[in-house]
C-alpha cells in the first residue's frame, strides 16, 4: 500500500563524524515557566565509538538524545547525523531522515505486542519499503541469542531477551548511529550485561556508533567515553571509564557547574 | 463506593457521554412509543384506532428495550475496558471484586436516570408527532387526544435503569474475572440462529403472495442469520484474512493487527453485520411491498401503512443505535492504540503510514461485516421477492444496499481515522510514554 518502488539510495559512504550538535538549545515552556532543557550544546562523535550520556534527573540527557535522533526538533542549533543535517520538516520528513540512518533502543523496548520476534526484527525494513532479507534478519537474531525465539510474541519473552528484540531489530537496518535510551533500566544485572555486551558488539564487530543515555554507572562503564550533562549543558568528559570513576565524578557535579566548566 | 461512583461521574463526564446518550436515545423512544399505550387508553378511542396505536408501541416498544440493553452494554463495556488500569488501582488499594461492581453499576444507573429524565421532554414531542402521522395517514382518528401517562414514563425510567444496572453488572464481571468468554455458549447459539433462521427463511414459501404475514418470516430470518453471522464473525474475520493476499507495510501490518485483536473487535463487526442485514432486508422488502400494493391497483390498508411506518421505524432506530454504538467502540479501541501508534512511529512508521495501516484495517472491517450482512439479508429478501413478485431480485435491492454500504464504510472509517489523526497529534516518544 505505501510501498515506495524506489530503494532508498544510501549516501556516498560513512562521514568521519557520526554525529555532530553545534550550539543546539531546546527550551520547554514559555516566559515565566520556560526550562532549558538543552543550553548551547556542541559535540562530535566519531565514527565507531560508544558513548554514554550521564547526568542527573531533568539535566537534558532525554531532550539531547531526542534532539540528536530526529524525534524532537531543537529550537536552535544544528544537528548532523552522518554528514547530513537534519532539517526542519514534518513529522513524515523526519521519519524518513531516521530510517536507515538512525537505530533506536529504548528502556521500554517498545515491540509491537502483535508481531513475532522476526517479524519485529524487519518491520523497520517494511515500513521502509526496503527488501526484507529474511536470512539476515535470523543472523541477526541468532548473534543476539534469540535464533531459537523467531515466532514468539514480546509477550513470552523475558525483559532482557525484548530488549535483545530490540537491538536486533536496531541492527538489521544497519544504520549510521543507534541510539538507547535508559536500554538496561527495567533490567537485572544479568540481563543488563547482555545488552550493554551485545552494544559493544555492536561497535567493535559491526562499526556502529552508539550513543546511550544511563544513569547506571556500571552501564556507562561500558563505553569508550562518558559525556556529563547539568542543567542542559555539557560539563564533562571521562575517556575509558571505570564504574567507580563515573560515579565519583557523578557525585561531584554539581561543584562542577559552580566552578564553571 | 456510591460516593466514589458520584464522583467518579462528576470529575470525568466526557467518558460517561456515550453511556448517557444510548440511555438517552433508548428511554427516548420506549417513552416516545409507550405513550401511545397512555393515548389509546384514553377516552373515546375507536377500535382501529387503538389497534393501530397499541400494535406500534408493543413491536417497537419491544425492540426498544432490546436496543437499549445492547447499546448500553456496549458502551459499558468499552468504559470499563478504558479504565482498566483504575480498577486495577483500586483493587489494590483493597476494593473487593463486590465493591468494584457496585461502583461501576452506581455508576451506570446513575447515567442512565439522567438519560431517562432528559428524555421526558423529547419523548413528549416524538409522541405527538407519530400521532399526527397516523392522524393524518388515517390510520388513527383525529379525534384521539394525545396523553404522556404513567405507562410511558415508568416503562421509559425502569427499562432504561435495568437495562443499564445489568449491562454494568455484565461488564464488570468480565472485567474483573478476566476469562475468555464462554467460546461453546456462543458457537452453539451462533449455529442455532443461523438453523433457526434458514428455516425461518425457507418457511417463506409455505405462504401465498398476498398473505399479510408474509414479511415476518423472511425479515425475523434475515435477522436470525445475521445475529448467527455476527457471533461467528471473529472467526470469520480470521479465515478472511487468511485468504487474503496483502502486500505493502500497511496491509501487512493490518491483517496482523485484525488477527490479534479478532476477539475485540467482535462488537464492531457484530454491528456492522447487524447494521446491514437490517437495514437493507427491511427496506427493500418494504419497497417491494408497497410495489406491489400500488401494482395491485388496491389503496393501502391501515394495516399495510403501519406496517410500513413501522419498518421504517425500527430501521431508523437501529441506524441511530448502530451509529452510537459502531462510534464509540471504534473512537475508544483506537484511542487506546496511542502507545501501539506510538511504537509504529519509533520503529519508522510515518504519520500516513500509520493512517494508512487504520484505514486498511477499517476497511477490511467494512468489508467483512457488510459482505455477511449482505448474504442474510439477501436470504430473506430472495425468498420475500420470489413469493411476493415473479422477480428474484427487486430492483430497489441495489440502491437501497449502496446507501447501507456507504453509511456502513462512512461510520467505520470515518471514527477510525478522524481518531487516529487525533492521536497522532502527540509526539511519538509522548505517546510511548503515557501508557508505558
Amino acid at each position: 500500500m505505501f510501498r515506495t518502488g524506489s530503494r532508498r539510495n544510501h549516501d556516498k559512504g560513512p562521514a568521519a563524524e557520526a554525529l555532530r550538535l553545534v550550539k543546539v538549545s531546546k527550551t520547554y515552556g514559555s516566559d515565566d515557566g520556560a526550562v532549558a532543557a538543552l543550553d548551547g550544546v556542541t559535540l562530535g562523535l566519531a565514527r565507531g565509538t560508544f558513548t554514554a550520556v550521564m547526568g542527573p534527573s531533568g539535566s537534558g540527557k532525554s531532550t539531547l538524545l531526542q534532539c540528536a535522533a530526529g524525534l524532537d526538533q531543537p529550537d536552535s542549533g544544528i544537528v548532523q547525523v552522518d554528514g547530513t543535517e537534519l532539517t526542519g520538516g514534518g513529522e513524515a520528513e523526519l521519519t524518513k531522515f531516521r530510517r536507515g540512518r538512525i537505530g533506536f533502543v529504548f528502556q521500554q523496548y517498545n515491540l509491537l505486542e502483535t508481531l513475532t520476534v522476526a517479524q519485529n526484527t524487519v518491520l523497520p525494513l517494511k515500513l521502509a519499503g526496503r527488501r526484507v532479507d529474511r536470512r539476515r534478519a535470523r543472523e541477526v537474531l541468532e548473534q543476539v541469542g534469540l535464533g531459537d525465539r523467531l515466532s514468539h510474541r514480546p509477550a513470552q519473552l523475558s525483559g532482557g531477551q525484548r530488549q535483545r528484540v530490540a537491538i536486533a531489530r536496531a541492527l538489521v537496518t544497519e544504520p549510521r548511529v543507534i541510539f538507547a535510551d535508559e536500554p538496561t533500566g527495567a533490567l537485572d544485572t544479568r540481563s543488563a550485561r547482555d545488552v550493554l555486551r551485545l552494544l559493544r558488539e555492536a561497535v567493535q564487530v559491526h562499526g556502529r556508533t552508539v550513543v546511550m543515555v544511563t544513569h547506571d554507572p556500571v552501564a556507562a562503564s561500558y563505553a569508550d567515553s562518558v559525556l556529563f550533562l547539568a542543567d542542559g549543558r555539557l560539563v564533562g568528559q571521562l575517556d575509558a571509564p571505570t564504574a567507580d570513576a563515573v560515579a565519583e565524578r557523578l557525585a561531584h557535579l554539581g561543584d562542577d557547574v559552580t566552578v564553571g566548566v | 463506593m456510591f460516593v466514589l461512583a458520584m464522583r467518579s461521574i462528576r470529575q470525568r463526564p466526557g467518558r460517561f457521554l456515550a453511556t448517557l446518550l444510548s440511555a438517552f436515545l433508548g428511554a427516548t423512544i420506549i417513552m416516545t412509543f409507550n405513550s401511545l399505550h397512555d393515548t389509546a387508553a384514553g377516552h373515546g378511542v375507536d377500535a382501529v384506532s387503538r389497534e393501530t396505536l397499541t400494535t406500534s408501541a408493543s413491536v417497537v416498544g419491544g425492540y426498544g428495550t432490546l436496543l437499549v440493553f445492547f447499546a448500553v452494554a456496549s458502551t459499558l463495556t468499552v468504559n470499563v475496558r478504558q479504565r482498566a488500569a483504575e480498577l486495577e488501582l483500586l483493587r489494590s488499594s483493597g476494593a473487593t471484586p463486590a465493591q468494584l461492581k457496585r461502583m461501576v453499576v452506581g455508576e451506570a444507573v446513575a447515567v442512565a436516570l439522567v438519560g431517562a429524565v432528559l428524555a421526558i421532554g423529547p419523548a413528549m414531542l416524538g409522541g405527538r408527532w407519530l400521532l399526527d402521522m397516523f392522524q393524518d395517514s388515517g390510520q388513527v382518528s383525529g379525534s384521539v387526544e394525545y396523553s404522556f401517562g404513567t405507562v410511558a414514563l415508568m416503562s421509559g425510567v425502569d427499562i432504561t435503569l435495568i437495562a443499564a444496572a445489568g449491562a454494568a453488572f455484565l461488564a464488570v464481571r468480565r472485567a474483573t474475572l478476566r476469562r475468555e468468554p464462554r467460546g461453546r455458549a456462543r458457537t452453539f447459539l451462533a449455529w442455532a440462529a443461523l438453523a433457526v433462521g434458514a428455516v425461518s427463511v425457507t418457511s417463506t414459501f409455505a405462504f401465498s403472495a398476498t398473505d399479510p404475514a408474509l414479511m415476518a418470516a423472511p425479515a425475523y430470518g434475515a435477522i436470525l442469520l445475521s445475529v448467527g453471522f455476527a457471533l461467528l464473525s471473529p472467526r470469520l474475520l480470521k479465515v478472511v484474512l487468511d485468504r487474503l493476499p496483502l502486500s505493502g507495510a500497511a496491509g501487512w501490518l493490518a491483517a496482523r493487527n485484525l488477527r490479534e485483536r479478532a476477539g475485540q473487535l467482535a462488537g464492531i463487526l457484530t454491528s456492522l453485520v447487524l447494521f446491514t442485514a437490517v437495514a437493507s432486508a427491511t427496506l427493500t422488502m418494504q419497497a417491494v411491498e408497497s410495489d406491489a400494493v400500488s401494482a395491485s391497483g388496491l389503496r393501502k390498508s391501515v394495516a399495510d401503512k403501519n406496517l410500513e411506518t413501522l419498518n421504517l421505524t425500527v430501521v431508523g432506530i437501529i441506524v441511530v443505535f448502530v451509529c452510537v454504538m459502531l462510534v464509540n467502540s471504534l473512537y475508544a479501541a483506537t484511542t487506546y492504540r496511542t502507545r501501539e501508534f506510538g511504537q509504529q512511529r519509533l520503529a519508522g512508521a510515518t504519520p500516513g503510514q500509520v493512517l494508512g495501516v487504520v484505514g486498511a484495517e477499517g476497511l477490511l472491517l467494512t468489508v467483512v461485516g457488510v459482505v455477511f450482512g449482505t448474504v442474510a439479508a439477501l436470504a430473506g429478501v430472495v425468498p420475500f421477492t420470489v413469493v411476493r413478485t415473479d422477480g428474484v431480485l427487486p430492483d430497489q435491492w441495489l440502491g437501497i444496499w449502496l446507501a447501507v454500504v456507504a453509511v456502513a464504510a462512512a461510520v467505520t472509517l470515518g471514527t477510525s481515522l478522524a481518531t487516529a489523526r487525533r492521536v497522532l497529534r502527540a509526539p511519538a516518544v509522548g505517546a510511548v510514554a503515557v501508557a508505558a
